[in-house]
This record gives structure tokens, C-alpha cells and sequence, in this order.
């Protein structure tokens, strides 16, 4: 079985994994007297960007539902946490090597550490999310659908896909020492590849089937469920879940077969 | 009673050069097989095994792969044939300030490399006075700088004092038995000694043979990454020694 072993390892060392996060966070809030406000003054300053540049300049609304401030923020505060998660744990096992090198815990753990710390700013921004919907619903401009419910849901699966691809880049990164670049230009593709600022339905037809194999497209789509009264676009959804568990069980076999040799470089 | 580590057949490749270290440009230009295979085994057929309490001593020339078997014990290196088996929780001395991060302050320093360890919050608490205090009132006085700061005796006395604290049934030494000052090293001395007495299996890699008469019952010697002696120590160190002048 693999998975089970790995996931068993990290809960034997949760500790330790609640240790880590707590410095990442002390150091990213302790350094700046208003660094939570960072966590939410990046994402919104996008929104308002992009809000902007296709409302008023593109009169392009329709490319997403509405309200679209609402659509947008929702896309942007979750690629924030999917694409931070890519660029940090490529460098996971990199920029902690001491730690690494001279303690002996399930590695896997340097991954999930950052997509849990990361998850913690995102979990933080989320109430601007939510200020949005509510007042969206007391302009009478949005409601609130039982579909909320596969907010959690994508949360998981977010988390799930993050630590599978975490996997797979922080060992690729080690003995390949071009990754960095690669994942920021495909984050930065990735973006446009992801219906963050434009619905799924305002794609082309060949687009359409192509978003089929961005997980990320489906995981929005349950994000903004409970506030767009779209129909559900199931398709999506299921290759999302079948793409994250095939991106985590990938991962963790390429992490077994990397350690080894990235133990001996770092 | 089954041994507290147990090695079979052990053996490490490593690259010699940094080939290893692939970049887009030489793949793309030069292709990634035409690079020359170029590596060595740093250890091979390494079998001995240790019983609870003995007490070893590792000797052999540099690059001999002294540290390279202590980071397999220690389980932060993994080998590529055989294996060691090593049942019981291990505390390093072998880059004793590994797990300490220049920017924190020393105390947060030593609740994230006691969590690192394995100590909780709860034990850690009930140990920060014990190992402040053994690593002395300079430290102690300084708990609250950047880690930075530190000279780097401090730095080593406090990684030494929290390493010595973790009670860990196995002890691995890499030429790091006593650090800091003459009078910080007696103490290190006393510590270890109060260790073994505590029934601790002891695993040291040394070039001191003072050290090693004093600590080691039992020697292994290594020569270019093979075992090519296991038995009382005193032996061990003569055979070392005449190697060692013979080559000269
Ligand atoms: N991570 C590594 N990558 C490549 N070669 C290594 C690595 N670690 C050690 N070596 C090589 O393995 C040999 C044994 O090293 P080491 O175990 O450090 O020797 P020592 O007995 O002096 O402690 C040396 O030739 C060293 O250069
Ligand atoms: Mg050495």
C-alpha cells in the first residue's frame, strides 16, 4: 500500500508538523505589524485589478457570473494558496537542508508543513470572501445556496492536490536544478489555464474539454457553488477528484523513489 | 536480547562529480546519458552489529566514511544496498547546530529543535532549565538574542546541552564528544560518562585516542569505505597506528 504508510507517518509526527507551522506563521506574521493584512491586501489588490480591467475597460462581465467581484475574489484567494504552495514546497527540501539533513522525520513532512501553513493564511482570507457574499446577498445581488456545503469539500481536495504536487517538485527540484523556473512560468500559464477570472462557459468548446484536465477548474466550481445558482458542471468535478488522487499517488511514489538521491545532494 | 543496531551488507554510491545536478541547459545541449557514470562506493559490505550498552569507538582515515555510516545509523542518509537496523530512538551529535535557525531567538531555537526531536512543548518546558543551565549563564543571560548573535561556543554548548537532554537510549558522536572552552569540556566529559553509566549504547567516531580509551570498550576500523577491523579497542587503535605509519 503506499499513501497509508506516509499518511500514518505524518500523524505519528504531528507534533512536530504543529511546531513547524507555527514558526512559519510566527515569522510571517511577527515580522510586520500588519501582516495579516498582507495575506488579504495581495489577493483583493488582484481582484480589483482584474475587476477593474474587465469591467470597465473589456465591459467583459459576462465572462463570469454574477456579482463578478464575488467570482473573482473566489478564484484569486484560492490560486493564491494553490500557486504559493507550488512555488514554496519546489523549494522545500532546498531551503531548510540543515533541518533536513540532520533530523530523521518522515520527509514527506517538509511538504505538507508548507501546504498547511499556507492553508492557515488562506483559512485567514476567507472571511474577506465572505464579507463579499454577504453583502451581495444584502444588495439582494446573490443567495446562498445548500451547495455551500462543497466548499469544505474543496478545501480538502485543494489540500490533497497541493501536498501531490508539493511531492513531486520538492525532490525534482533538488537534482534538477532548472524546476524553479518551469514552475513559474507554468504557475503563470496556469493562471490563465484556470477559470479564475472568466467562468468555464464563457470558454470555447475546445477549451472546455481542455479545462477538463485542470483539477483546479473543478475545485473553483465547488468553491462557488453555494453562490452561483449555475448548473453544476459534474464533469469537471469528478476529473478534479480523479486527477488529485492520481497527482497525490504519483507524488508520493516519485518522493520514494527521489529520497534517496536528494539526501546525498542536499 | 536482540542488538540495538545491526548492520547487513551496507553500502553507498555517491557521485563524484556534480553530475547528478542536472540543469535544462545540459540536457537539452549535451543530453543527460552522455555524462560518464562517475561514482564510488563511499561504504560497502559494512556488516557488524551493536548490543544494548556496549560502547564503540569508529576510527579510520578522512573520507574513509566514518560520517557517512553515522548518517545511515542516524537514518538522514538512506543506502543504496543492505540496510541498518536500528531499534531504538537516536540522538545525533553530529551537526550539532543542524536544527537551530540563525534569525530566531535561542529560546525559540531550542523549543523548534527539541520539537524537531521529538519533544513536546509540555517536556520541553520541564527540561529548558536544566539544559540553560548546563550550557551556562552566558547563554542563559543571552536566551532572548537572535541565535546569530551567539559566539560559536555558545551556539555549540546550547545544541550540545538540548542534544545530551533528549534520553535517547542510543548516542552517535562524530568528533563532537566535548565542545566549547576547557572548563565546558570537562562537563561535556562528565555528562557522557553519566550517560553511558545510564546503560546507553554509545556509537563514537574519533581521532582522539584518549577519547576513545576513555569512552570505547570496542573498536571498528574503516579503510576507504571497507571494515577491516572489529575488537577491543585498544587493538583497534594499534592497528590504526601502524597502518598510519606504515603509509607514511
Ligand atoms: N553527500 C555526498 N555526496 C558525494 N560524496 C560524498 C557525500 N558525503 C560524503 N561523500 C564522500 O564519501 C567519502 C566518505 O566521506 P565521510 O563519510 O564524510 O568520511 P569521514 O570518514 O572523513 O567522515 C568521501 O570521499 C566524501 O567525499
Ligand atoms: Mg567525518
Amino acid at each position: 500500500m503506499i499513501l497509508l504508510p506516509q499518511a500514518r507517518g505524518i500523524i505519528a509526527r504531528r507534533q512536530v508538523l504543529d511546531t513547524l507551522v507555527r514558526r512559519d506563521l510566527h515569522v510571517r506574521y511577527a515580522g510586520s505589524p500588519i501582516g495579516y493584512l498582507w495575506t488579504i491586501l495581495d489577493p483583493l489588490a488582484m481582484a480589483l485589478i482584474y475587476f477593474v480591467v474587465f469591467t470597465y475597460i473589456f465591459e467583459a462581465r459576462r465572462v463570469g457570473y454574477q456579482p463578478y467581484v464575488l467570482f473573482i475574489v473566489i478564484g484569486v484567494l484560492a490560486w493564491q494558496w494553490f500557486s504559493q504552495c507550488a512555488t514554496e514546497t519546489s523549494r522545500a527540501l532546498l531551503a531548510e537542508s540543515r533541518l533536513v539533513r540532520s533530523t530523521n522525520l518522515p520527509r514527506e513532512l517538509w511538504v505538507v508543513r508548507i501546504v498547511v501553513a499556507k492553508g492557515i493564511e488562506f483559512l485567514l482570507s476567507l472571511p474577506v470572501m465572505f464579507g463579499f457574499a454577504i453583502f451581495f446577498i444584502a444588495v439582494g445581488e446573490t443567495k446562498i445556496h445548500y451547495r455551500i456545503l462543497l466548499m469544505p469539500v474543496a478545501i480538502v481536495l485543494q489540500f490533497l492536490l497541493s501536498v501531490g504536487v508539493g511531492l513531486i517538485l520538492a525532490p525534482v527540484t533538488v537534482l534538477f536544478t532548472d524546476m524553479p523556473r518551469i514552475v513559474r512560468i507554468a504557475l503563470r500559464m496556469g493562471f490563465y489555464a484556470t477559470p479564475i477570472i472568466y467562468g468555464v462557459h464563457a470558454a470555447p468548446p475546445v477549451l472546455q474539454k481542455i479545462l477538463l484536465l485542470n483539477p483546479m477548474a473543478g475545485i473553483l466550481e465547488m468553491y462557488r457553488a453555494g453562490f452561483f445558482p449555475h448548473e453544476l458542471n459534474v464533469p469537471s468535478i469528478i476529473s478534479s477528484f480523479v486527477i488529485t488522487f492520481v497527482t497525490l499517488i504519483a507524488g508520493t511514489i516519485v518522493f520514494k523513489r527521489l529520497e534517496a538521491p536528494v539526501l546525498k545532494e542536499i | 536480547m536482540r542488538p540495538v543496531i545491526e548492520s547487513k551488507d551496507l553500502g553507498i554510491e555517491f557521485y563524484r562529480s556534480r553530475r547528478r545536478k542536472m540543469s535544462l541547459r545540459e540536457i537539452v545541449f549535451k543530453g543527460k546519458n552522455l555524462a560518464p557514470k562517475d561514482t564510488f562506493w563511499a561504504l560497502r559490505n559494512i556488516s557488524f552489529t551493536v548490543e544494548q550498552g556496549e560502547a564503540v569507538g569508529l576510527v579510520g582515515g578522512n573520507g574513509s566514511g566514518k560520517s557517512t555510516l553515522l548518517k545511515m545509523i542516524a537514518g538522514v542518509m538512506i543506502p543504496d544496498e543492505g540496510g541498518v537496523k536500528v531499534r531504538g530512538g537516536v540522538a545525533p551529535l553530529i551537526e550539532l547546530t543542524g536544527g537551530f535557525l540563525g534569525e530566531l531567538t535561542a529560546r525559540d531555537n531550542l523549543y523548534l529543535a527539541g520539537g524537531l526531536h521529538g519533544l513536546s512543548k509540555a517536556q520541553m518546558d520541564e527540561r529548558y532549565d536544566e539544559i540553560v543551565d548546563f550550557a551556562g549563564p552566558q547563554v542563559r543571560a543571552g536566551m532572548d538574542m537572535a541565535y546569530r548573535h551567539f559566539s560559536s561556543g555558545m551556539q555549540v554548548r546550547l545544541a550540545f546541552a538540548l542534544i545530551t537532554t533528549l534520553d535517547e537510549p542510543i548516542v552517535l558522536v562524530d568528533e563532537v564528544l566535548a565542545v566549547g572552552d576547557r572548563a565546558f569540556r570537562e562537563k561535556c566529559y562528565l555528562r557522557m560518562e553519566n550517560m553511558l553509566a545510564g546503560g546507553k549504547t554509545l556509537f563514537m567516531v574519533s581521532h582522539s585516542e584518549a577519547d576513545l580509551r576513555r569512552f570505547a570498550k570496542r573498536g571498528l576500523y574503516l579503510q576507504q569505505g571497507t571494515l577491516v577491523g572489529d575488537g577491543p579497542v585498544e587493538e583497534i587503535i594499534e592497528q590504526y597506528n601502524a597502518d598510519a605509519d606504515a603509509a607514511r
